[in-house]
């Protein structure tokens, strides 16, 4: 056996790492049994318009499971809006929208889901958290220090497929480019990242939307783990309780 | 150590305190005048304010308080807070909702001045009993009114059961007769005719609903018993002077409803149906129902739907004022576009065989606080016709609100 097999035998574990195990890693290194965090979002339009709107995020339950409720805070006009989020392991979330203005709920119509959600660069399905298992991935590229990976929907999507690029060190995610059947449609970085009881977290994401050239950041603050939750919090008569 | 103890409590206060509000003034601009009303343009201004303090995290007290005033003779001019909200000019000051809300496991009550919205659709909801509505200053946009009442909702799973009951009445507030949301005939503009106000019914009324939601799809049914809070008029001719007074009535009603709500891959499907009838000699029983399909493609959103009644006893007077039946046996559209986070455009429309309407919205928010939005609507149909009685009333408006 010569030195180039020992290598080539070397190198077959490595770039054979499979990426749905990698996806899996990612995946266990973020669960959380519920989530909280103050959002503040600054969204600047195509046309270098601005404007910042806050939320606060709460999850209970992790990926296909959980239940989440969004509700502004901010600009004024908007405060006590609020969004409830089922995710289901096997389909698309179910998603009611809260008004105070109209004093009721109403079930989210989504069969567009690439719609941008309240204004934002953020599409409506990028607010649902999926399971590993609605994917399948391919890892097209070791680039030194992370991961590229394929990843191609199995349910309906707005997207055709996804680059993912996972930071090996930690098993961060760090940047998603998302096609559709005519090409890039919107590229998310994730960037800050801190360790927030275990979690390697990113304390700012970025989206870009590459067709409106318009871009969300969203800033986490206040952000914890693991928090006591209780099921009831998250459910259509919750969404209308608070103010 | 007081400084400290002070900020202890007002951090304390800030984190139980919300509230929200703003103030706006809409100008509406009439091109036509109406056989009652010479008026080309009215304006009103309005302050509202929405505060809840939550005392624990399952006992929450919230408020809601309106002040208005308007160029049109259609706010009480008084320095006095209704707490009713039922009176048939608009009160300048009123507690637009007051109630406590206590939440415990599965179980949410909340007693008070409130809100209570059932239903699924958009265009029209046949099953929304508890839900009043101003039409003083406008039949095709009004704002809904609080009711006093306490309601008990159960949520387990994907099942609400709702329960409410309502001590006392709370009726929908109507056009005035001297002015143009009240279509007068041209015939009618030599008579004299006097609002002798309104005769509000004793009792109380109850209803419950049970909602379900499941794997793709939604459905409820609710049940009522009350008052039509949409008024029947009792009208007296006094002579010698031709002159005509009117009174509010509220018949009895009893409804039995139901909706529906399933997504589908292309579109979704919601319908809402009920059938009323009632106790009170000479009133109308009817049904009302409503299909419509909405669509949502990039930043448009569609609804398009039908809405339709089937009388099943004639009223013995046909002097009512009943919106809910006027727009059915209708076709409803509507349309929305978000153009980016400060910009949105609107479009609804009506068309019965009669009678028409079409309204058209641009608004833009300047900075965090500052909203803009500008209308057109435009009225067509037949003087018999519900909507073609206000065919005088097309209008462009403007309403600039500041919020807090």
């Amino acid at each position: 056996m010569n030195k180039f097999f020992l290598v080539v035998a070397l190198m077959v574990p490595a770039f054979a790492q499979d990426a749905r195990q990698i996806m899996l890693d990612v995946q266990k290194r973020q669960h959380s049994d519920s989530q909280r965090y103050e959002g503040t979002l600054e969204v600047t339009s195509g046309n270098n318009q601005s404007t910042t709107k806050r939320w606060i995020y709460q999850r209970i339950g992790s990926f296909g499971n959980s239940k989440a409720i969004l509700r502004f805070t901010a600009p004024a006009e908007v405060k006590g809006v609020g969004l409830l989020i089922v995710n289901h392991p096997d389909r698309a979330s179910d998603q009611w929208m809260w008004r105070p203005a109209i004093g009721r709920d109403q079930r989210i119509a989504l069969q567009d889901r690439s719609t941008r959600f309240f204004g934002t660069d953020f599409s409506f399905e990028d607010l649902e958290e999926r399971d590993v298992d609605q994917y399948e991935y391919k890892l097209l590229a070791d680039e030194g220090a992370s991961w590229k990976i394929e990843s191609k929907p199995r349910k309906s999507s707005q997207y055709e497929y996804s680059y993912f690029w996972v930071q090996k060190e930690h098993y961060n995610l760090v940047k998603i480019e998302a096609y559709n059947k005519k090409g890039l449609v919107r590229v998310i970085d994730y960037k800050n990242h801190e360790l927030i009881k275990g979690i390697w977290t990113p304390r700012l994401t970025e989206v870009y939307d590459v067709t409106r050239k318009s871009r969300t950041i969203l800033k986490y603050e206040k952000l914890e783990y693991n928090l006591p939750m209780k099921d009831e919090d998250f459910s259509l008569q919750a969404l209308r309780r608070d103010l | 150590m007081i400084d400290a103890g002070a900020l202890l409590l007002l951090t304390f206060l800030g984190q139980q305190f919300e509230q929200r509000g703003f103030i706006e003034n809409r100008t509406v601009a009439y091109p036509q005048t109406a056989p009652n009303d010479s008026a080309h343009v009215v304006d009103e201004m309005l302050l509202r304010e929405e505060a809840s303090y939550k005392f624990t995290p399952w006992f929450t007290l919230s408020g809601a308080f309106d002040a208005r005033s308007d160029s049109h003779r259609q706010t009480v001019r008084d320095w006095v807070v209704d707490a009713d909200d039922r009176s048939i000019l608009r009160p300048a000051f009123s507690v637009r909702r007051l109630s406590a809300t206590i939440h415990k496991g599965k179980i949410t009550a909340e007693l008070g001045r409130q809100f209570i919205r059932w239903g699924k659709a958009d265009i029209l909801n046949p099953t929304d009993r508890f839900a009043p509505k101003d039409y003083l200053s406008n039949v095709v946009d009004s704002d809904f009114l609080g009711v006093t009442a306490a309601r008990l909702t159960y949520e387990s799973g994907g099942n609400i059961v709702d329960l409410v009951w309502q001590p006392w009445f709370s009726p929908s507030r109507t056009p005035l007769l001297n002015q143009r949301w009240t279509g007068l005939p041209p015939e009618a503009a030599g008579l004299s005719l006097i609002d002798a106000g309104a005769n509000y019914p004793g009792g109380s009324q109850y209803g419950a609903r049970w909602n379900h939601v499941g794997s793709g799809y939604e459905f409820s049914l609710c049940f009522f018993d009350g008052r039509q809070n949409l008024p029947s008029f009792d009208a007296i001719l006094t002579p010698p002077d031709p002159s005509i007074e009117f009174t509010r009535t509220y018949p009895k009603l009893r409804l039995y409803g139901g909706d529906a709500a399933v997504p589908l891959p292309w579109l979704t499907i919601k319908g809402e149906a009920a059938y009323f009838t009632s106790e009170t000699p000479g009133a109308e029983e009817y049904a009302l129902y409503v299909i419509q399909l909405e669509r949502q493609v990039k930043e448009w959103s569609f609804v398009a739907g039908y809405a339709g009644s089937i009388v099943t006893r004639d009223a013995a007077s046909p002097l009512q004022f009943a919106p809910d039946r006027g727009f059915a046996k209708s076709f409803v559209g509507r349309a929305g576009l978000t153009i980016d986070a400060n910009r949105s455009l609107a479009l609804e429309t009506a068309v019965r065989a009669e009678g028409s309407f079409v309204r058209f919205e641009y608004s833009q928010l300047f900075g965090q606080h500052w909203r803009a939005t500008g209308g057109l609507a435009w009225i067509r149909g037949d003087m018999a016709d519900f909507l073609g009685q206000y065919r005088r009333n097309s209008y462009a408006s403007l309403a600039l609100r500041y919020s807090f």
